[in-house]
């Protein structure tokens, strides 16, 4: 019994100890790994294993394998036709209907290893052979061509008669590169690429895979080479271009064509200046002097001799609404001189009151009635503005105008002013105010007025713009005194546009005749001015003639101005208050102090020193001095008392 | 005796490692797992491959029996499809024949009567194989059809087989109801005949393979829907 124990013990010791000595390296075989089986065409299907470590031994491996539902254990029937390590199960002994259930076994001299089993269902391991006769050819399309790629399912797997259903991909790309393109073709054996590179060389292939199974592999690659197709659209860019070339040509031409025209219209000329007299090339020879000269008026500042053209050309006479007289108002003469500002009247703040139809209405409640009021008070007005705002000079050179325009009144003759406003036919000599047309007189009083009483005012309304503005100023008295039919009166200021540049018919007479404002100062020079009616003629026109002054007055003489006198204003009464212009120089000094006698308007002071000796001086005008005084300081004189000079 | 009493432990111990990787239960795991790891494969998967095979079948039998009366029977000869009922050689079969006496069946029975089916026909293509190849100009297409239709019977043999152990866990033996005799291949018939005779033959099993197909298909809507199946 003991010896039997003994030998079993020995015996296990041997073995232990043969496989311990004999093995240096020397164990029983590694475990079989990663079996896997593939079946080509779901009728037969072949095992493969990894073998472990042999244990530097000789190892043998076998496959056992046992379907299901049987306990049955059967061994590979071939190892031979799939290759080494593998295991190929015929048609016979495969089954759709049953898993398998496979072992690998590897056996050494020291042992044998099972491997993990595995358990296959021969639906689910289908992986076919990868599609056979792929052709790819060029087809050529409207210039276009595409790839044709065609081929046939592996012969091991029946897909006639739907044994096996293959599903199909092909993937391509171009020669040189990496990255390729794969394209679904589903279960069709033909299948189109467009988008091809023009000469480029494409690699095809294609593979298949069943519905429930895995990829075969990539058919081998098939190349194929594109055509040139692009040189047409080259042709049609040469077309192109020469089609451009002719169309800028065409515009070039047409361009240089009318160049002038183009050029007019993108750079419009500069308007040159539009002066008369001026003469661009004299201009561009630098000589000022030669320039200037046509600038300059010759008769600038008027000069004795030129007085009475100016009288004559600005003392009209207002008809009323039966006469319509041509005024000139010498514009020639004074655009040239004078630069009349038309915007005398615009909408300065300075004159816009002037444009006021309720100012003027306002100040228009007094008695002045007449358009000589109007006149007077205009060039009153003009007188004030100026002497608030000008300087000495312009004041100065106001007088002189003035006194320019006196004489003129009485040596033209011929031209016929109305003075329609002012003057009712005069019975005799002397001057019956004329009816006042209504609505007209009233502006003109207006202005009159608002020359007496408001100096300010007015001064506002006559915003100077300097010595140039004398013109400027008669154009105001134009539109102040006259215009009665237009209305233009009542805003003179902005009427004065207007009235220079297309009424010729203003029949403010004394406006213009008024239009150098009238100093104050200046007019109170010279009180014994007489003025005589020259004539009057049957128009109710009347012509006033200066008069030489009396002695008394001695400013006057030596100065041998021309006085003129302006009718400042026609009472109700028919009296025609004249006013006299004096030397500047002395009528300024005079002026002033006269001033300080009357209480209001200066001009009115001036008037008041005035009007004795107009009275006097006028013919056939019957003035009451007293009655004078008191208009005149009212800024109101009677015509009729005023003139009492016979004298001529 | 002690000696091989302790031999066998020692195989036994050795061979541990087998019996105990055999007795393991493994994961089922459907379709895309590289090895399935089912110990057995659904019921409902049988029956689908089972009813695909049977029309697959089918419509290779169809396009046999089109063929080989195209290319050997002439106009007047043809059988009209009522005709070759009688001549069957698988009218004594107890099958339903009719579709209300289809629906009287049990599923067992459903079962039954496709494996007879089946059964019966393996042999006589068999030698229909064999006749095929006497014919003058038969085309290839002609004998792999009928190789193949006479290969895939047998398969569907085995399927049905274990669709029976499966669902009525019945163990068949395949190949029982086999008749041996049904053909008589010693006699060398006249040529004619012969050709009628392989004409009606694939008449015939066209037939019943398409009554295999309807019959599974039947079960298999039993399976999903007892009471709405035609």
């Amino acid at each position: 019994m003991m010896k039997k124990v003994g030998e079993v013990v020995l015996l296990w010791l041997l073995i232990l100890f043969i496989q311990i000595a004999a093995g240096e390296g020397y164990s029983p075989p590694g475990k079989p790994t990663n079996i896997s089986c593939r079946s080509p065409e779901k009728e037969t299907f072949t095992c493969w294993w990894q073998p472990g470590s042999d244990g530097g031994l000789p190892t043998t491996y076998a496959l056992y394998y046992r379907k299901e539902g049987s306990e049955r254990v059967f061994e590979c029937p071939d190892y031979k036709t799939a290759g080494k390590n593998s295991c190929f199960f015929s048609k016979n002994v495969t089954s759709i209907w049953v898993n398998y259930n496979i072992t690998v076994v590897a056996t050494n001299s020291m042992g044998n290893t099972f491997s993990n089993p595995v358990d296959i269902d021969v639906v689910y391991i289908v992986k076919p052979n990868p599609p056979e006769e792929v052709v790819v050819s060029v087809t050529e399309d409207k210039d276009w061509p595409f790839l044709q790629v065609s081929w046939k399912p592996p012969k091991m797997a029946d897909t006639r008669s739907g044994w096996i259903t293959l599903i199909y991909e092909v993937r391509l790309k171009l020669e040189n590169e990496n990255k390729w393109e794969e394209l679904s073709a589903g279960q069709r054996k033909i299948f189109k690429i467009y988008s091809l590179r023009s000469g480029g060389t494409y690699d095809v292939q294609v593979r298949c895979k069943p519905d429930h199974g895995f990829w075969s592999e990539w058919s081998p690659t098939t190349r194929v080479k594109v055509p040139e197709y692009l040189p047409q659209e080259r042709s049609m860019w040469i077309l192109i271009v020469v089609f451009a070339a002719f169309i800028l040509i065409i515009c070039i031409w047409m361009i240089y064509m009318n160049f002038h025209s183009v050029k007019h219209y993108l750079l419009p000329p500069v308007p040159g200046p539009k002066i008369k007299g001026i003469d661009k090339q004299l201009l561009k020879s630098g000589k000022s002097e030669d320039i200037f000269s046509s600038l300059v008026v010759s008769n600038f500042p008027p000069t004795t001799s030129n007085y009475e053209d100016f009288l004559v050309q600005y003392l009209e006479v207002y008809v009323p609404e039966e006469r319509e007289l041509i005024m000139d108002e010498g514009k020639d003469l004074q655009d040239d001189s004078f630069k009349t500002e038309n915007s005398t009247c615009d909408n300065d703040s300075g004159r816009g009151s002037c444009d006021s139809h309720t100012l003027l209405i306002d100040k228009g409640g007094g008695d002045k009635d007449d358009g000589q009021q109007t006149d007077q008070e205009g060039s009153q007005a003009e007188a004030e503005t100026k002497s608030h705002e000008e300087v000495m000079e312009e004041e100065h050179l106001a007088c002189c105008h003035e006194n320019a325009q006196i004489p003129n009144i009485s040596k033209e003759k011929e031209k016929v002013k109305s003075w329609p406003s002012l003057f009712s036919p005069l019975p005799q000599y002397s001057l019956s105010p004329v009816n006042r047309p209504n609505k007209p007189k009233m502006g003109n009083q207006h202005c009159l007025s608002d020359g007496l009483f408001t100096p300010n005012s007015l001064s506002s309304y006559f915003t100077q713009p300097g010595p140039s503005t004398t013109k400027g100023f008669r154009s105001n008295y134009w539109e102040c005194s006259l215009d009665h039919k237009q209305s233009h009166l009542l805003h003179p200021q902005t009427a004065a546009h207007e009235h220079l540049q297309a009424e010729n018919d203003l029949n403010a007479a004394y406006v213009d005749y008024m239009g150098a404002p009238l100093d104050v100062h200046e007019l109170s020079v010279r009180p014994t001015e007489y003025v005589e009616v020259q004539r009057v003629s049957d128009e109710d026109v009347v012509l006033l003639h200066p008069v030489t002054p009396s002695q008394e007055n001695s400013y006057t003489v030596s100065h041998q101005t021309e006085d003129y006198s302006r009718v400042r204003m026609v009472n109700n009464n028919n009296g025609l208050l004249l006013l006299q212009r004096d030397d500047i120089e002395e009528e300024k000094n005079m002026c002033p102090y006269e001033e300080e006698m009357v209480s209001r308007a200066t001009s009115t002071g001036c008037r008041a020193s005035v009007t004795p000796t107009l009275q006097n001086s006028a013919t056939g005008i019957n003035t009451a001095l007293p009655i004078l005084d008191e208009k005149a300081a009212s800024g109101y004189v009677d015509t009729a008392t005023m003139f009492g000079l016979p004298t001529y | 005796m002690q000696k091989t009493v302790v031999q066998w432990g020692l195989w036994a111990l050795l061979l541990w490692p087998q019996h105990l990787a055999a007795s393991i239960p493994l994961d089922c795991r459907d379709d895309q797992g590289n090895l399935s790891r089912c110990t057995s494969i659904s019921q409902e998967k049988l029956l689908d491959r089972v009813i695909h095979h049977a029309e697959l079948i089918y419509r290779v039998s169809e396009e046999l029996s089109s063929l080989f009366e195209e290319l050997f029977i002439p106009f007047p000869f043809r059988l009209q499809s009522n005709q070759a009922a009688y001549s069957c050689i698988t009218k004594a079969l107890p099958i339903p024949s009719s579709k209300s006496e289809v629906q009287q069946i049990s599923d067992k029975w459903l079962l039954h009567s496709v494996l007879m089916l089946v059964q019966s026909w393996i042999e006589p293509l068999v030698y229909l194989q064999m006749t095929m190849e006497r014919y003058d100009h038969a085309p290839d297409m002609l004998l792999n059809k009928t190789k193949w239709v006479s290969e895939k019977l047998s398969s569907l043999e085995q399927g049905v087989v274990v669709l029976i152990k499966k669902m009525l866990d019945e163990n068949t033996l395949a190949t029982g109801y086999g008749e041996q005799g049904v053909v008589q291949n010693d006699v060398q018939p006249e040529v004619l005949e012969s050709v009628m005779r392989d004409y009606t033959l694939l008449s015939c099993f066209k037939k019943d393979a398409h009554k295999m197909e309807t019959f599974l298909k039947l079960l298999k809507c039993r399976q999903t829907d007892k009471y709405n199946c035609a």
